[in-house]
């Protein structure tokens, strides 16, 4: 009997224990993440584009390598990398280093087919939706995710020349890419901004904060397409197709230039030009009729997830002023900086006529006095002496001015992107105009500008499209991507050798035409084990 | 102050009292006398379970857990002690003679020596894998936290690596090389029969006290019965366990000092100024000299005054290190307990950090029938991790001219104002910081004997199921440089179980033994994790305990599932006990593997042993006392990737319109639904030796390995959108010889002195990676190299004035590195990159030397490990060379020096060069001085064992590197790894932290 009770119970113990034999026990959900098979309606599709403004975002404010914004600056014709530089940047002027392995050419890179890669998704699933959702709101979904990717194609096709062209999200791996010729990659950047010009959302008239879809009017308008295609257009010599589309940005009666002081800092001391940049007045809604395509950006401690990476603008392109003793932190001179660049000497001796407002001393900061009120010397102006121009007070752009009292350091910027505006069409038109022989239209589009800015205006005879780039240099210092522009236009070696070459400390050289492209990064290379991705020529 | 002290106190109060009632007891008993006495080996560490007979009686006990054993007679007897595998010895006892330690000698066949190997026990002499067993004295008297950093250097194939010595921080192990490039590496952890590995817990969560013993697992034949969790060896924790006799309390204790190993000391005032003029003279030749000595005005006043401040003494503390345990154990035939309770205290040698732990334990083995025993294996640990700590590496970059203080006492937040870099390292101190695990596990037993009804055949069922809870909070204030106040808290719960069903049939069938186990288990494990953060709090006083009173709120929560299924059988058979054969064979399915794979792996193993001393022709050998060979072939597997790498993930992200925080996806994870397990196939030789009447002893082992389908993370190009995907692909090998030798070099009567040498090489190589034999030199893989290689330019000086780089290296100046040009094109490009050696020893080694003198016993430990390169991020300060205070052994170039060593101050390393330096050391890691108080004396004190020892760790250590210690690893601003993101132990630079050197005195005291 003992025997058949050990025996019962034994077979009792096991069976309960054996339960776990159930199929679906080794079956695995991931139960805090969401893939791309569960967003597919409309709510999945519309946070799947709200991901991509935060993948731009993130490239801008990357911090990473502090000196990253440097990298589009510096060994160009608009500034040198000072003291306080980084690393990062130093490939960009003494570009004997710039090699295959460099780090900025492969992070541009990484970012940029990351971005295609989140677009690509969007689109391969857009006219598949689910859910009630319309045939035209398919299209205006991938609309904005269009022009994102042909946005990412652009800076690819114009920093590196012909690569490869994904259109379709990859599922798995992959390492046989080829480049593909620079016409076919241009063509589906037009392709696709054309799609995003005619699905995209219209802008209402006015400040208000919706666009006609009724999203937030900092999401994509097709403004932004017609502006991007316009540059693109420049890139792929199409000049008369470049100048209906800046001109059609400027004729649609959405967009003016700012001509008078508006906004939160209106009453203090300043003019309208400054004001455009000063947070809280950036974003169309906030009365910046200029604004075509702003990124916006909120302090995380009042608005969680409001910044992304830690911005580095300002401390890159401000002044060190505080480490002058009897000088503070304060608003006014725009928070904390550290002049990891300096403006060229060009730019801050030769390049703006008397009277120009975009070169005024709330614009361009020249002269510091000394603002702690413990110093005996308060309120006199901080004498030049010695080093202390190369990085203290050297005069600097005051566009990424920004301060938090709550975070005095401020490793991170807190600021909107103003990433396309009205100044910049008219200088695009300028540009097709020049380039057909239309000097009479560019020296009346420039002129639009220089009216604004109280400058002298100027005549057809002086149209040329180096004339078009200094202008370029004087209205979007410190906004531009300098070295694309000059990438773009072909200009970067004669430009850069010719007007700020013998930098003090840090000159320009070992530039030569190869680098109007950078290295395609060896790293790529490598890992595309099945197929040859060629290097561009001279790396 | 007072609640610091509660447990030792208490502690101490309940052995008084125990000891009050013994002595009573003792003076109760009347014309019969009481022997006493220990019984230790040779190497005089205590044998429990040694059988105590008196001859010419059935009267007889079993020594307990320290040795010990106590017997009431009432005439003179002769006591026979005997223990297996040791030589039997008679003792003569009587009312005057009746205190006695009686030493047994190794019989040198160790035929029943029993050895706990995976899910169960067997002979040693039956053992034809390869398993390690840490020597027993290093189990005791040794100031640890935690049981690996005892192993460190004294097991043969195994690496046990400490990358930092927070208190509280895990050492890493390694057996026998890296197998897996990207798949985790360390060994499957076991305590009692059930996992520890992927429960959730650690070992900090196991008291070393209460370990009895640790064997390693290391060949193929060893580790398969472990199946898919197997390849990266096994280690086997057994905690102790009650033994039939009187109860015996044991209480140990050891409290001491820690101190810095070695500091890296910073620049005095003198050097830091002219560092800076050097530095300024580099940056600004047209304007040589600086504005102000200092490179900031707040610094001025103090410089001078010529009042500098010591960083270092400011942010270190005198170290403090403590343990208390009690355990009783004892039992009746019956039932058996063995009980435990700890307290360790570590006070680090950094301004606060601390680490203490609270544990208990109970073991308990009831036989309820004669058919069915049950026990059970339980315990809670407590650790806690608190406290707002100083930060090391900004102590290491102020400026002596700093400002520690306000005016009012507080900290000064920049000590260099304007310089905001560097803040104020005691920041730390003035948040709360609040750090704590529980790992509560309770493990059962059921053995069910079926010897009644068929001879030999048991079943066992093991259920384990632990719930491990952690909680993490922290309040960053104003104090801190945080103006508005930020708070957050972190819980997490960590559920796992697992089941073994588990069928034993032992038979002896005339000369032929067979040893059957079969086993069917499952595993599953839930986790959940919750945060919540806010930040905007009116004033610093609620610290984190109302998140609701933050302006802003942030919230997250996780959660995640694991399963396994296993079944295993093996076949243990041995003929005479000559010739030896096992062969195991095991199936597992893991819920990480792929959805379109099947997700079950088979993973056999054979092994044979030859027991030669056993021949008729070496029975009776002088020379020979045992010898047996040993082989085996098997195949082990890895799992070890994270759920959900099988499916592809998006992530969400906010971003911002018109100031309000919108939910955005991201293309996350790129998911492999093929993922199966990676093999590893393992072929091992050895032998086991005694020779020379036992003088000698040893084994040596020699394996070759074989890793394919790797579980590699695949880069990418990142023209796909993914930086890398897992895949199994690629193929390791590892091949190494083994070597642990014992000897008794003196063996005199008063006087003995033995060595114990463990020597480990291991070759690893990596044999492909994506099927077409091509090296991997975005990762640095490859094929026919380690897995880990410094691949870098090589450093050959420094340009000097007036050499002329523009032709090698057009963009250098002088003052920058030279690196050589390895292709000789004329050019240093990234083609110059070269393999200068690996990240792993070449070979590890420990020597141990224990000499006794009567009752006194030394033993130093030295340990060794040599032959690795590592990169030292110290030679690089960047671009901040000219803004903090740099150590005086790392220089600079400087156009008069003309120093070859080291780059100029303003030096921009644009190549991303590694600075890898030779990494070799040799520590004297351990020194025990102990003293075994006499019977004798002990009988007047009514105790029964009392051991005293003073103990030293890494009190020296010889190396060439330049830094604070070359096994630790030391981060620079800003680095983080969040791949170990216990906030306690961080790895990242907030937490870089020195090596200690810690003495302790102690003392084991048992009673009766």
């Amino acid at each position: 009997m003992k025997k058949y009770s050990i025996i019962l119970g034994s077979v009792a113990v096991a069976l309960a224990t054996f339960t776990s034999c159930k199929k679906n026990f080794l079956a695995e959900k991931p139960y805090s993440s969401y893939s791309p098979v569960t967003l597919t309606d409309s709510l999945g599709l519309e946070a799947s584009l709200v991901g991509l403004y935060q993948y731009e975002t993130g490239i801008l404010t990357y911090s990473g390598n502090q000196g990253w914004p440097s990298v589009w600056q510096v060994g160009t014709d608009v500034a040198n990398a000072t003291g306080n530089q980084q690393g990062i940047e130093v490939p960009y002027y003494n570009y004997a280093q710039l090699t295959s392995t460099d780090y900025g050419a492969l992070y541009t890179w990484q970012k940029y087919y990351g971005l295609v890669n989140n677009a690509n998704i969007i689109i391969d699933a857009a006219p598949k939706a689910t859910g009630s959702i319309t045939a035209f709101g398919k299209k205006t979904i991938e609309a904005e995710a269009r022009f994102f990717r042909a946005y990412a194609y652009n800076t690819l096709a114009t920093l590196y020349g012909k690569v490869p062209l994904i259109l379709h999200s990859v599922t798995g791996p992959k390492t046989d890419f080829t480049r593909t010729p620079l016409d076919q990659v241009n063509a589906q950047i037009v392709n696709d901004l054309t799609f995003a010009i005619t699905y995209g959302a219209d802008l209402n008239p006015g400040t208000k904060n919706t666009n006609s879809l009724g999203n937030p009017v900092s999401r994509f308008n097709k403004y932004m397409a017609m502006q991007l295609l316009a540059e693109v257009y420049l890139r792929m010599g199409k000049n008369d197709l470049a100048q209906q589309q800046a001109q059609a940005v400027i004729n649609s009666g959405k967009f003016s230039l700012i001509q008078s002081r508006y906004g939160v800092v209106s009453s203090l001391p300043g003019d309208y030009y400054s004001d455009m940049f000063h947070y809280g007045n950036q974003r169309r809604s906030q009365g910046n009729t200029e604004a075509i395509w702003v990124l916006e950006q909120e302090n995380p401690s009042t608005v969680v997830g409001g910044n992304v990476d830690n911005a580095q603008q300002r401390r890159v392109w401000g002044a060190a002023y505080y480490q002058i003793s009897g000088m503070v932190l304060c608003d006014s001179l725009g928070g904390r900086g550290i002049a990891r660049l300096r403006l060229s000497n060009w730019v801050l001796y030769g390049l703006y006529p008397k009277g120009d407002i975009r070169n005024s001393q709330y614009n361009i900061r020249r002269r510091y006095y000394y603002n702690d009120p413990k110093s005996p010397k308060f309120g006199q102006q901080v004498p030049f002496t010695g080093a202390d121009t190369l990085f203290r007070i050297c005069p600097s752009t005051t566009k990424w001015g920004q301060f938090d009292p709550n975070d005095t350091f401020g490793y991170a910027m807190i600021k909107d992107f103003i990433m396309m505006r009205l100044g910049e069409t008219y200088l695009l038109l300028a540009e097709a105009q020049v380039k057909q022989g239309d000097l009479a239209g560019a020296a009346a589009s420039i002129n639009a500008l220089r009216t604004r800015a109280q400058a002298p205006l100027v005549t057809p005879s002086q149209m040329t499209l180096d004339f078009v780039l200094d202008e370029r240099a004087r209205e979007l210092i410190g906004e531009e991507n300098r070295r694309m522009t000059l990438m773009r236009t072909g200009t970067l070696v004669d430009r850069a050798l010719r007007l700020n070459s013998n930098d003090a400390q840090h000159p320009t050289t070992g530039l030569t035409a190869t680098n109007l492209l950078l290295p395609i990064p060896l790293n790529e290379i490598q890992l595309n084990k099945d197929a040859v991705l060629e290097q561009n020529p001279g790396y | 102050m007072s609640k610091k002290f509660t447990y030792p106190v208490l502690l101490i109060l309940l052995i008084s009292i125990i000891l009050n009632a013994f002595s009573q007891q003792a003076h109760a008993q009347g014309a019969t006398y009481t022997v006493k006495g220990r019984v230790v080996d040779d190497k005089g560490s205590s044998l429990p379970g040694a059988t105590v007979k008196v001859e010419g009686s059935t009267q007889g006990v079993q020594t307990d857990a320290n040795g010990t054993f106590s017997l009431t007679l009432n005439k003179p007897a002769t006591l026979v002690v005997s223990f297996v595998g040791m030589v039997s010895k008679s003792v003569q006892v009587s009312a005057q003679h009746r205190l006695i330690d009686v030493s047994l000698a190794d019989n040198g066949k160790a035929l029943n020596e029993v050895v706990v190997v995976g899910y169960g026990t067997q002979k040693k002499s039956d053992i034809t894998g390869s398993v390690a067993s840490v020597p027993k004295a290093r189990l005791s008297e040794l100031p640890v936290t935690n049981v690996l950093q005892a192993v460190e250097g004294a097991v043969a194939g195994v690496t046990v690596a400490a990358a930092s010595s927070v208190p509280g921080t895990q050492p890493t192990a390694l057996v026998r090389g890296q197998n897996s490039i990207n798949a985790s590496n360390s060994p499957y952890v076991v305590v009692d029969g059930i996992p520890l590995t992927k429960s959730g817990g650690s070992l900090n969560d196991i008291n070393p006290n209460d370990i009895a013993s640790v064997e390693i697992l290391k060949d193929a034949s060893a580790t398969a019965i472990y199946g898919m969790n197997g390849s990266n060896g096994v280690i086997l924790i057994t905690t102790k366990r009650g033994t039939t006799g009187k109860p015996v309390i044991r209480y140990n204790v050891y409290a001491g000092l820690e101190n810095i190993a070695h500091i890296l000391q910073p620049r005095t005032g003198a050097e830091y100024i002219q560092k800076y003029a050097d530095w300024w003279m580099e940056t600004y030749p047209k304007n040589p000299v600086p504005t102000i000595p200092v490179p900031n005005n707040t610094e001025l006043p103090n410089y001078q005054a010529g009042h500098t401040i010591d960083w270092i003494k400011e942010a270190t503390q005198q170290g403090v290190m403590q343990d208390h345990n009690v355990s009783i154990s004892g039992g009746s035939p019956d039932v058996k307990y063995f009980v435990s309770g700890d307290y360790l205290k570590q006070q680090g040698v950094v301004k606060g950090y601390q680490y203490h732990r609270v544990s208990f334990r109970s073991n308990l083995d009831v036989n309820v029938t004669n058919y069915l025993t049950i026990g059970m294996s339980s315990f809670i640990t407590s650790n806690n991790y608190d406290g707002g700590r100083a930060n090391l590496l900004l102590a290491t970059a102020m400026s002596p001219y700093g400002n520690e203080y306000n005016p009012d006492g507080t900290y000064n937040i920049y000590p260099m104002n304007p310089e905001q870099l560097y803040v104020n390292p005691m920041l730390g101190l003035t948040t709360d910081q609040l750090n704590r695990s529980v790992n509560l596990q309770g493990n059962g037993y059921a053995e069910i004997n079926f010897g009644s009804w068929i001879k030999g055949l048991k079943y066992r069922l093991n259920v384990g199921y632990n719930y491990l809870p952690t909680q993490l909070a922290s309040y960053s204030g104003r104090a801190a440089n945080t103006p508005l106040g930020q708070a957050s808290e972190t819980n997490t719960t960590t559920n796992a179980y697992t089941i073994d069903n588990l069928l034993y049939y032992v038979r002896d069938f005339g000369k032929h033994h067979i040893d059957f186990t079969g086993l069917y288990s499952s595993q599953q494990r839930r986790y959940w994790s919750t945060t919540g953060g806010a930040t905007g709090f009116v004033n610093d006083a609620l610290s984190y305990n109302n998140l609701g009173a933050g302006a802003t709120q942030s919230s997250g929560s996780y959660s995640d599932r694991y399963a396994s299924v296993s079944q295993m059988g093996r076949l243990n058979y041995s003929y005479n006990s000559r010739y030896l054969f096992t062969f195991t064979v095991r199936r597992d399915g893991s819920s990480v593997m792929g959805g379109n794979t099947d997700k079950y792996g088979w993973f056999p193993s054979a092994a044979l042993g030859w027991n030669i001393s056993q021949e008729d022709f070496l029975k009776d050998s002088k020379f020979v006392n045992n010898l047996k060979l040993r082989g085996s072939y098997g195949k082990a597997g890895n799992e070890a990737i994270s759920v959900y790498k099988t499916i592809t993930t998006d992530g969400t992200v906010r971003f911002p319109f018109n100031g309000v925080s919108t939910i955005g996806t991201q293309a996350g994870n790129l998911g492999n639904s093929n993922l199966h397990w990676e093999s590893t196939v393992t072929a091992n030789i050895g032998a086991d030796f005694s020779i020379l009447n036992n003088r000698i002893s040893g084994t040596i082992d020699a394996y070759k390995s074989h890793t394919y389908g790797l579980l590699l993370q695949e880069s990418l190009p990142a023209i796909t959108g993914y930086g890398s995907v897992f895949n199994n692909i690629g193929k390791t090998a590892n091949q190494g010889l083994e070597l642990t030798l014992n000897t008794r070099n003196i063996d005199g009567k008063d006087f003995r002195w033995e060595s114990n040498i463990v020597f480990s090489t291991n070759k690893n190589k990596i044999v492909d990676l994506y099927g077409n034999k091509q090296s991997d030199v975005g990762n640095r893989w490859f094929i026919g190299q380690p897995i880990g290689v410094i691949y870098d330019y090589k450093m050959v000086g420094v340009w000097q004035n007036g050499q002329d780089p523009s032709k090698q290296d057009p963009g250098a100046k002088p003052g920058d590195l030279k690196f050589a040009d390895t292709n000789g094109d004329g050019k240093i490009t990234p083609d110059d990159r070269v393999i200068q050696g690996q990240t792993a020893p070449k070979w590890t080694g420990g020597l141990t030397n224990t000499f006794h003198y009567k009752n006194f016993n030394l033993s130093v430990f030295v340990q060794t490990a040599q032959g690795m390169l590592k990169n030292n991020a110290d030679l690089n300060y960047a671009d901040e060379s000219g803004r903090r205070n740099t150590p005086v052994e790392i220089g600079y170039w400087t156009p008069t020096n003309g120093n070859n060593q080291f780059q100029a101050l303003t030096y921009t390393n644009t190549r991303g060069y590694g600075y890898p330096r030779d990494a070799s050391y040799t520590r004297i890691k351990d020194v025990t001085l102990s003293y075994v108080v006499p019977q004798s004396v002990l009988s007047k004190i009514g105790v029964s064992g009392l051991t005293f020892y003073l103990s030293g760790r890494n009190l020296y250590t010889f190396t060439k590197w330049i830094g604070w210690d070359p096994e630790q690893s030391y981060y620079t601003r800003g680095t983080s790894n969040s791949n170990n993101n216990q906030a306690a132990f961080a790895a990242d630079w907030t937490n870089n932290y020195p090596v200690t050197r810690t003495v302790v005195l102690g003392a084991n005291i048992s009673l009766k």
